[in-house]
């Protein structure tokens, strides 16, 4: 463990029965749970390397239980972890020894179906997917689209703001939302927006949305539903040079196509998804885009037409185009299956998340590539080419002494390098504890000051999911200080009118 | 009137750092043509960043525009639009409505944050703020976001800045996505439908497979007196109903035929096509049937936004109850409204039947007299209220920026 978490607080553990038993008040039947052994699921989210067991879990199944349970840990000085379906793959949801883990997972209805407005009013334990299943009925669905969809709820997605393959046409799940009710820290319920376009006021929702739990905890939830497009195909191409690829992925969008998706392979990872599901993957190339289209069919089969031609003139090596629905499932597989076909050819691996300005590409991959001679450990890269997002997949095992030190120094670099070319941190699965100590490479104190006192607003002890995205913690009163900097005019030569 | 116009990010730190010393609080302009929005200022002493006014970079192949906050609209969008891409949020050009030149910048742009019709389609202006480098009223700059498309990194600070009206934070640069522009458009006009009608229209043509990027109505009374391209398709008190596609020319023209079919139950559609098309959505997103220039010059404008399935029966009511007009965007989901001329724009009334519809009301129009009388943005429940003054507080604690622009209590 290379990542430290906040010390706990003796006092609070040490009250720990009492706290027990107060929870059981708030939340009576099943739904306090404090015996280690049941308490075990609970102990990591999707960043596996890292567990720790959690005070006490609550799973309330009602707003007014989670408001209660806030009050009573907010009054009594005691840290709360909010927890959905523990896919994060950056730690957010991991418990804190002296920290009440507040699961959500009972919120499991679908409160409301409205398609004359084109909203749906869930709950935020629902799964990602089970919203799109609930309207698929009527040829709707919920656009964003993580891999993980079978198994994130929909409240995860809010706290991370999370997106998919589909997002660079669709957007992410900021940009699907029209309403949430949240819990602050003080038990007080929140609702902002509803089934209108805009909310009133500060877009308090755009600022939850990713706030990774820190912000309050998120009740209930009114996404955006979309009529599916009509058809879909996909183009499976492959290049010689990992610059061609690149270089096709910049034609596409200069040339005013917006596809569904647009998702680039390197060879490591080619040859894994190839070998595990059997594709028909290309393996003498060094990309491979897979390039999805939807719409109205003459709009599909145009646009095929298109994209494929740029790819040509890009020097493409292959190119396959799907003729029916199977096929076009048959190219995805690999891409979808990429994460598991890696973990077949490595006990371990550690799923990075950068993004980087699309140009930037072959000089990162370039350099990835040094990196991992340097390290001595292999990586395979599936990539979110639309958008810019890479995920590095780095190989390691974690029964050899000194290798998860290794790949986490591996995976900063990347991520450094990402920051360093004009790119980010993460495009999608969060900081949480994993790029929190990552931070300042990417904010000055100042920038990240400015952040704390937004947290500072909705959380002023900051007991709710400490630890998480920021490296060092302030007070809130520290922070809110205003420096006076002297009473004259620092800046005499400034035209004034 | 002081005016402090000020030459780079520095100069903006400076400037409010001098101003929280002297306690003398700031209203923040870009080339001002807003000012008439809001509740007034309380201050006199301006903080003008129109000198901000440099293109830091464009990469349309990376979809990302970066300018100083004080660029010129008008030299922005021909400077995408040289590379056939555009902002499809489609902020509205407000000159028309409110009366002032045609000018204005991004800054203000963003900080309106007033989408136009393919807000539906495409989201609005906080949808497409990708980062920003912003001076707080703790007279620090510091940055948020970034400038690739898909970043979850710390909180996401560009959407509370967005629509906040100058209230948290100076911007001195701004990166936004742009996406291109589609090849061809359509438009379906259906006349004679009554609100309600109308409003079923739209609501089934957003509720189909055929990607709607536009669906407006008006009535043939916000219509009759209406110049334009707007009053050029018109026939006297004769309402008409918009939607619109857009995409490929295979594909608009398509789904214009396929869509003329679903909705044959509301009538004949005329079918428009590109340029004849795009004027009439200009006229929608600028809200000319209102215009400062028409014969509602003297009324208010209030811009209500409510769910788009219940807008027709609201925007009855509301010109019904106001012996007012209206006109709807959105789907229903964009109400304008302008009323006949009283002291308070017969905001209670309003207020009453926004409230019960679950939408907002904001009076965009009104002299300053009625602004100071009555709420110009939407009164929030207690605890939210509370929540947003808590945020405002975490960048300007002193309250510099802006005072009392979105909030009547803060500027007394
Ligand atoms: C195999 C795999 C593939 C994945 N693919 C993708 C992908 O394609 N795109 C993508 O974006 N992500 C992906 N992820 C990451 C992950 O699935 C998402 O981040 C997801 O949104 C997390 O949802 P969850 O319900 O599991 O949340 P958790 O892991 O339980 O929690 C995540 C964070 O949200 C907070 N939180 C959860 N629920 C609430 C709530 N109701 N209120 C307040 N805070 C809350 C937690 O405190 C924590 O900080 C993947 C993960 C895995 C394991
Ligand atoms: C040819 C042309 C086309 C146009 N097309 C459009 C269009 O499509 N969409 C569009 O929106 N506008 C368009 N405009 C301009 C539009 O009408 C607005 O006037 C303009 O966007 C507002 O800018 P402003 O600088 O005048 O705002 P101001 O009135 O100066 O400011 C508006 C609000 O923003 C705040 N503000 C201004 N700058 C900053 C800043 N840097 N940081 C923080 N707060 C700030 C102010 O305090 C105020 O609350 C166009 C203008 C021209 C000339």
């Amino acid at each position: 463990m290379t990542i430290m978490m906040p010390a706990p607080d003796q006092a609070v553990l040490a009250r720990r029965e009492a706290i027990v038993a107060a929870l059981h008040k708030l939340v009576p039947g099943e739904g306090v749970i404090s015996s280690a052994a049941e308490m075990l699921p609970y102990e990591s989210d999707g960043l596996m390397a890292y567990r720790q067991p959690p005070m006490v879990v609550v799973l309330p199944d009602t707003t007014e239980q989670v408001s209660k349970v806030l009050k009573y840990c907010h009054e009594n000085g005691i840290k709360v972890v909010p927890r959905g379906s523990g896919t994060s793959l950056s730690g957010g949801a991991l418990p804190l020894a002296d920290a009440v883990l507040l699961g959500l997972g009972k919120f499991k209805r679908v409160r409301e179906i409205d398609f004359d407005n084109r909203a749906v009013v869930v709950e935020p334990g629902v799964t990602n997917l089970a919203i799109s299943q609930a309207v698929a009925h009527a040829g709707f669905y919920y656009a964003p689209d993580p891999s993980s969809q079978i198994a994130c709820s929909i409240g995860g997605n809010v706290a991370e703001n999370s997106g998919g393959v589909h997002s660079l046409k669709y957007g992410m799940t900021t940009n699907n939302l029209l309403g949430c009710e949240i819990v602050l820290m003080s038990g007080e319920v929140i609702r902002v927006g509803g089934k209108t376009a805009e909310t009133s006021g500060y877009d308090l929702m755009g600022i939850i949305t990713g706030s990774e739990g820190l912000l309050g905890v998120i009740t209930e939830i009114t996404v955006r539903i979309l009529q599916k497009p009509e058809t879909a195909r996909a183009l499976m191409i492959g290049f010689a040079e990992v610059e061609h690829a690149g270089q096709c992925v910049a034609d596409v969008i200069s040339a005013g196509i917006i596809p569904g998706g647009m998702e680039m392979m390197d060879k490591p990872a080619i040859h894994a998804a190839e070998a595990f599901v059997h594709a028909g993957y290309p393996l003498d190339v060094e990309a491979l885009l897979i390039i999805e289209l939807d719409g109205p069919g003459v709009e599909v089969d145009e646009l095929i037409k298109r994209v494929e031609k740029i790819a040509l003139g890009c020097g493409s090596t292959t190119c396959q185009i799907s003729t029916s629905e199977q096929e076009r499932l048959l190219f995805w597989s690999g891409r979808k299956a990429a994460f598991p076909a890696v973990g077949r050819i490595s006990p371990d691996y550690l799923c990075m998340d950068g993004t980087i300005p699309r140009a930037a590409l072959p000089l990162v991959l370039r350099r990835m590539k040094e990196m991992s001679a340097k390290y001595g450990l292999g990586v395979a890269n599936v990539f979110h080419a639309g958008d810019g997002n890479l995920h590095p997949l780095i190989l390691y095992d974690a029964n050899k002494p000194g290798e998860l030190q290794l790949a986490e120094d591996f995976g900063a670099d990347i991520l450094r390098l990402c920051v360093e070319v004009g790119g980010v941190l993460t495009g999608e699965h969060g900081v949480g504890i994993e790029k929190r100590d990552l931070m300042p490479e990417m904010f000055s104190e100042v920038d990240l000051n400015q952040q704390q006192r937004i947290k500072c607003a909705f959380d002023s002890q900051g007991l709710l999911n400490p630890g998480k995205v920021f490296p060092t913690l302030h007070r809130c009163a520290e922070l809110g200080r205003v420096h006076v900097h002297g009473g004259k005019l620092a800046f005499p030569d400034l035209p004034r009118f | 009137m002081d005016i402090l116009k000020v030459r780079d990010a520095q100069d903006v730190e400076q400037a409010v750092r001098a101003a929280i010393a002297s306690e003398q609080p700031l209203e923040i302009i870009g080339h001002g043509s807003k000012r008439m929005v809001g509740q007034p200022v309380a201050t006199n002493a301006v903080l003008d960043v129109s000198a901000l006014n440099a293109v830091t970079s464009y990469e349309p192949n990376e979809l990302i525009l970066t300018v100083q906050a004080g660029a010129p609209m008008a030299d922005v969008l021909s400077l995408i639009d040289s590379k056939n891409q555009q902002f499809s949020f489609e902020p509205m050009n407000t000159s028309q409505l409110l009366g002032t030149p045609d000018i204005g910048t991004i800054g203000g742009m963003i900080s309106a944050g007033l989408a136009g019709p393919r807000r539906i389609q495409a989201g609005g202006a906080r949808d497409h703020l990708l980062g920003v480098y912003a001076v707080s009223g703790f007279g620090d700059s510091y940055k948020a976001g970034g400038r690739v498309v898909k970043n979850v990194t710390g909180y996401d600070v560009c959407k509370l800045l967005a629509g906040a009206w100058g209230t948290l934070s100076v911007m001195t640069e701004v990166t936004l996505k742009v996406m291109p522009r589609a090849e061809s458009e359509r438009t379906l006009v259906l006349r004679g439908l009554d609100d309600i009608a109308a409003n079923k229209a739209m609501t089934a043509a957003l509720g189909s497979p055929f990607d709607v990027s536009g669906a407006a109505h008006l009535p043939g009374s916000a219509l009759r007196t209406t110049q334009g391209a707007l009053g050029e398709i018109a026939s006297p008190d004769q309402s008409v109903t918009l939607i619109r596609l857009e995409g490929i020319t295979a594909s608009a023209s398509q789904r214009a035929v396929s869509l003329s079919t679903t909705l044959k139950s509301f009538g004949v559609a005329e079918i428009l096509e590109d340029a004849a098309s795009a004027v009439l959505w200009a006229a929608v997103r600028d809200v000319t049937p209102f215009a400062a220039s028409g014969p509602r010059a003297m009324w208010p404008v209030w811009r209500i936004v409510t769910p788009p399935a219940s807008g027709g029966a609201l925007g009855q009511a509301i010109a019904k109850g106001s012996q007012g007009e209206v006109i709807y965007d959105w789907g229903g989901g964009l109400i304008w409204a302008a009323l006949p001329p009283s002291a308070d724009a017969q905001a209670a009334q309003l207020r009453k039947l926004v409230n019960a519809a679950g939408g907002h009301a904001t009076l965009i129009r009104a002299p300053e007299d009625v602004r100071r009388a009555v709420d110009v943005f939407h009164p929030q429940p207690k605890g939210i209220a509370a929540l947003g003054e808590r945020v405002r507080h975490s960048f300007d604690p002193k309250t510099i920026l802006n005072r009392g622009r979105m909030s009547r209590g803060l500027g007394t």
